[in-house]
């Protein structure tokens, strides 16, 4: 099954790069039966890939330890479901993933465009088989999945693998990095109709019409990738840390950043007809830095936990990244005549401003997490030394930049298009601004005194009235002209604009999460030895040890703790915190017990047993608001949701245009 | 299935390789702050990675309690673990020499990006100002009215 597993994937890389060529030299020469060959080879590449994933999962689910992937990642005691994620526990599997999630979205989108935009799709098909190319090479040539252990090694029979990373061996890990990875490959559909639609000269925004449902998918898998490993971290490192700026962490993070701008300058493009480049730039940039980080994860350049097994890897990168955004730059600088504004912007207190500003600070975010990840290899090849850039510098410099964010993300909202005056500011943002005042001056009364998390509340005051106040004004119209009830009215005013309230909702996500985050300021721990009958505290729970017990599965030994939280004399939760050790891997792996609330989690982990083997040593944690992280993200990813529904009303942007300018531009394209 | 006594001796190695960590006080919180923790797997500080007994952290606190009890000062343990180690001790690039370029670049890029914005802007305007003054041929504005009249009747 092996040989079929490699001949796959070599035939595949072969028919991704006649598809390549078929369709570069289909649209030079007009012939559509080359077009339409290239594409059907793309279909092809999507079963041949699906052939080969399918048979690398099953030897790991049947215990083909031949295979040294299998014999790596599976083992005969880990269940079937960890054996199918095993796919993506290492390097070349999780590469062969890749491919098959874009070749899968290369085959959705030729069946969906097969008679559409056909002038761009020839080039729509070679830009994202060019990618699959890259991926194929990596999966024949650097990191093969079907590599055989008895291959001229003496080996004739393996009984058992080594079985996948303890760490890995958790819930989230199904799912994790399936779902980031749809979200990074997915950038390269925005990506290629840009490309094709530049290299064909497209006037318009078709290309923009036609992928926004993409891109808003994509960054919805994206976001859901990066808060699914967030909460993998939290509950399975046993510290309870979500996020700590490791590179492979930023590198998630970055095309996060920049997609978020896109979608927010794209508004741009649609209703004004303004930052065409800039779009361009963006959506290259998003999908530039999907493959970056993908380099960075696999190539070693930087040292990170998540990073997989040093290989040979970078080089295919490092090329393929040179020669993209060589071809791209030039692209866009050769038609920068086609992506001219249609309109100037008017005023510095308007909408659009808002936008660019909001674009300037999510790309300072994005510029500060690239320099931070990548400035110990800079420095030492500047001054021979090596350094390190830990959470501290990251945290000094993002914290600002996001504030500044969370507030223009109240005040881009309320501000009008064109331009606003000082009167239409003061009556928007008063009652705004005075409730954000009043939550820091309450909660100041209250005793806080961390700066960064009195801002932070007050800030996220100030969104919440400022949405609040879009959804009351409109609802309450609503209801009051078509004499219905408040709540219908505020349903009917979202599905009569989706886009606009759907994006609201992902504000008041990003607001929520927000408040999560600034709990950490709050954090508690305490680490203690205690034995069956005593206790210890932490904060305002006392928690008191029922009784250890030791034990063995098939998998790993255990040890676990039963122990009982209190708070003043009555009875909170049972915790049952467990220490285990994988037989196979040999590695310790903590299953922490958490009993979480809105308010604060207690969080206990039970790290080690004392000299004595009588006290297990229990780490206790409360964390303030962090349920609020995850409970921000399912609102984020309900009003990504309303803003895919399309428009009751369907609106058309009536663009504000200046007539010379206009008349100016109509006539150089005549020219 | 291993034996018991098997799963013990596990047990008894996992524990030995997780060397017992203290309680972290305040002082050495605040100097380990300073420290970057350089187990490589977590991006921590020495006073904040909470990983227990992580082979870099615990031995550091133990030497900075060591030397908080001689009455060294802050920056002093500072300097001899920087001294031992190299700069890379550090949590943060120091802000000297090219190492200061790590805190200041991405300031720069926002001073930068709000010129580009300012500039940007400047240029719209003077764009706009001499759209505006420019006289519009009736036929392009009869051609506007046209199609606004179009876009109203469809809103209505």
């Amino acid at each position: 099954m092996e040989n079929l597993g490699a001949l796959s994937i070599l035939l595949a890389l072969c028919l991704a790069t006649y598809s390549f060529i078929a369709s570069l030299t289909g649209a030079w020469k007009k012939n559509a039966f080359l077009v339409r060959s290239a594409e059907r080879a793309a279909l092809v590449v999507w079963g041949l890939v699906a052939l080969a994933s399918g048979i690398l999962v099953n030897a790991m689910v049947t215990g083909d330890f031949r295979l040294v992937y299998a014999a790596q990642y599976s083992n005969l005691a880990m269940p079937w479901y960890y054996k199918f994620a095993a796919w993506w526990g290492g390097q070349a599997g999780s590469l062969l993933l890749w491919n098959f999630i874009l070749a899968s979205y290369a085959a959705v989108v030729l069946l969906l465009n097969r008679n559409k935009h056909r002038q761009i799709m020839p080039y729509v098909t070679a830009i994202l088989m060019s990618t699959q190319i890259l991926f194929l090479v990596l999966i024949c040539f650097a990191a093969n999945p079907f590599e055989v252990l008895t291959v001229g090694r003496g080996i004739t029979a393996v009984p058992d693998g080594k079985g996948l990373n303890p760490l890995l061996q958790y819930w989230t890990m199904l799912i994790h990095p399936p779902i980031l990875y749809m979200g990074y490959v997915g950038f390269v559909v925005p990506f290629a109709f840009a490309l094709a639609s530049l290299i064909t000269k497209q006037p318009g925004d078709n290309w923009i019409h036609t992928t926004r449902r993409w891109a808003l998918v994509t960054w919805l898998f994206q976001t859901a990738g990066v808060t699914l490993g967030a909460g993998w971290s939290y509950s399975v490192l046993g510290w309870g840390g979500y996020w700590i700026w490791d590179p492979v962490e930023n590198a998630s993070f970055l095309p996060w950043l920049t997609s978020t701008a896109f979608l927010h300058s794209v508004m741009m493009q649609e209703k004004k007809g303004m930052m065409k480049v800039w779009n361009i730039v963006l959506v290259s940039a998003t999908f530039f830095l999907s493959i970056f980080g993908t380099f960075l994860t696999r190539s070693g350049i930087v040292s990170s936990v998540h990073a997989f097994a040093q290989s040979p890897v970078g080089p295919y990168f490092l090329t393929y990244l040179a020669l993209g955004i060589v071809i791209t730059t030039w692209l866009i600088l050769d038609r920068l005549e086609f992506l001219k504004s249609e309109v100037p912007l008017e005023s510095v207190v308007s909408r659009e401003s808002s936008f660019l500003f909001n674009n300037l600070i999510l790309l300072a975010s994005c510029f500060a997490i690239l320099w931070g990840t990548l400035f110990p290899v800079i420095s030492e090849a500047v001054t021979g030394e090596k350094i390190s850039v830990s959470a501290p510098f990251f945290n000094r410099v993002n914290i600002p930049i996001g504030l500044f964010l969370m507030f223009l993300t109240g005040v881009g909202p309320l501000i009008a298009w064109r331009r606003s005056t000082w009167d239409s500011l003061k009556r928007a943002f008063m009652f705004p601004a005075l409730g954000g005042l009043i939550v820091a001056a309450g909660l100041m009364a209250a005793g806080m005194r961390h700066p960064y998390a009195l801002i932070s509340f007050a800030l996220c005051m100030f969104v919440t009235l400022t949405i609040s106040s879009e959804f009351y004004k409109g609802s309450r119209s609503i209801a009051a002209k078509d004499g219905i009830g408040f709540l219908p009215a505020m349903v009917e005013l979202t599905h009569r604009n989706t886009r606009r309230y759907g994006g609201y909702l992902i504000h008041m996500g990003v607001v929520i999460c927000v408040v999560g985050f600034s709990g950490a300021a709050f954090n508690l721990n305490m680490t203690s030895e205690i034995g069956e009958g005593q206790t210890m505290n932490i904060g305002r729970y006392q928690l008191a040890m029922k009784n250890i017990t030791f034990g063995e599965n098939d998998n790993y030994v255990f040890r676990r703790a039963l122990i009982e939280a209190t708070v003043d004399g009555k009875q909170y939760g049972l915790l049952e915190p467990e220490g285990r050790v994988f037989k196979k891997q040999n590695e310790p792996y903590h299953e922490v017990a958490i009993i979480r609330r809105l308010n604060e989690d207690l969080y206990l982990n039970f790290a080690n047993v004392s000299a004595d083997g009588k006290k297990a040593v229990i780490q206790a944690y409360v964390f303030p608001l962090v349920t609020w992280i995850w409970i921000g993200f399912w609102v984020m990813l309900a009003g990504t949701i309303v803003c895919l529904i399309p428009s009751k009303v369907r609106l058309e942007y009536a663009r504000t245009q200046v007539v010379g300018v206009v008349e100016r531009n109509a006539v150089q394209v005549e020219k | 299935m291993l034996s018991k006594w098997k799963s013990s001796l596990l047990l008894l190695v996992a524990a030995l390789c997780l060397a017992q960590d203290s309680l972290v006080s305040p002082a050495v919180r605040r100097v380990g702050e300073k420290l970057s923790c350089l187990c490589g797997v977590c991006k921590n500080t020495v006073g904040t990675c909470d990983m227990m007994g992580c082979h870099y952290t615990a031995p550091k606190r133990d030497q900075i309690a060591a030397m908080q009890a001689k009455g060294m000062s802050d920056q002093s343990i500072v300097d001899v673990i920087v001294k031992e180690v190299g700069l890379q001790a550090l949590s943060e690039p120091p802000q000297q020499g090219f190492n200061a370029m790590a805190l200041v670049m991405p300031f720069i890029m926002i001073t930068f990006g709000l010129y580009a914005i300012y500039w940007f802007i400047q240029r719209n305007q003077r764009q706009a100002a001499m759209a505006i003054s420019n006289p519009v041929h009736p036929e392009v504005l009869d051609r506007f009215r046209a199609a606004a009249e179009k876009e109203m009747e469809k809103l209505d």
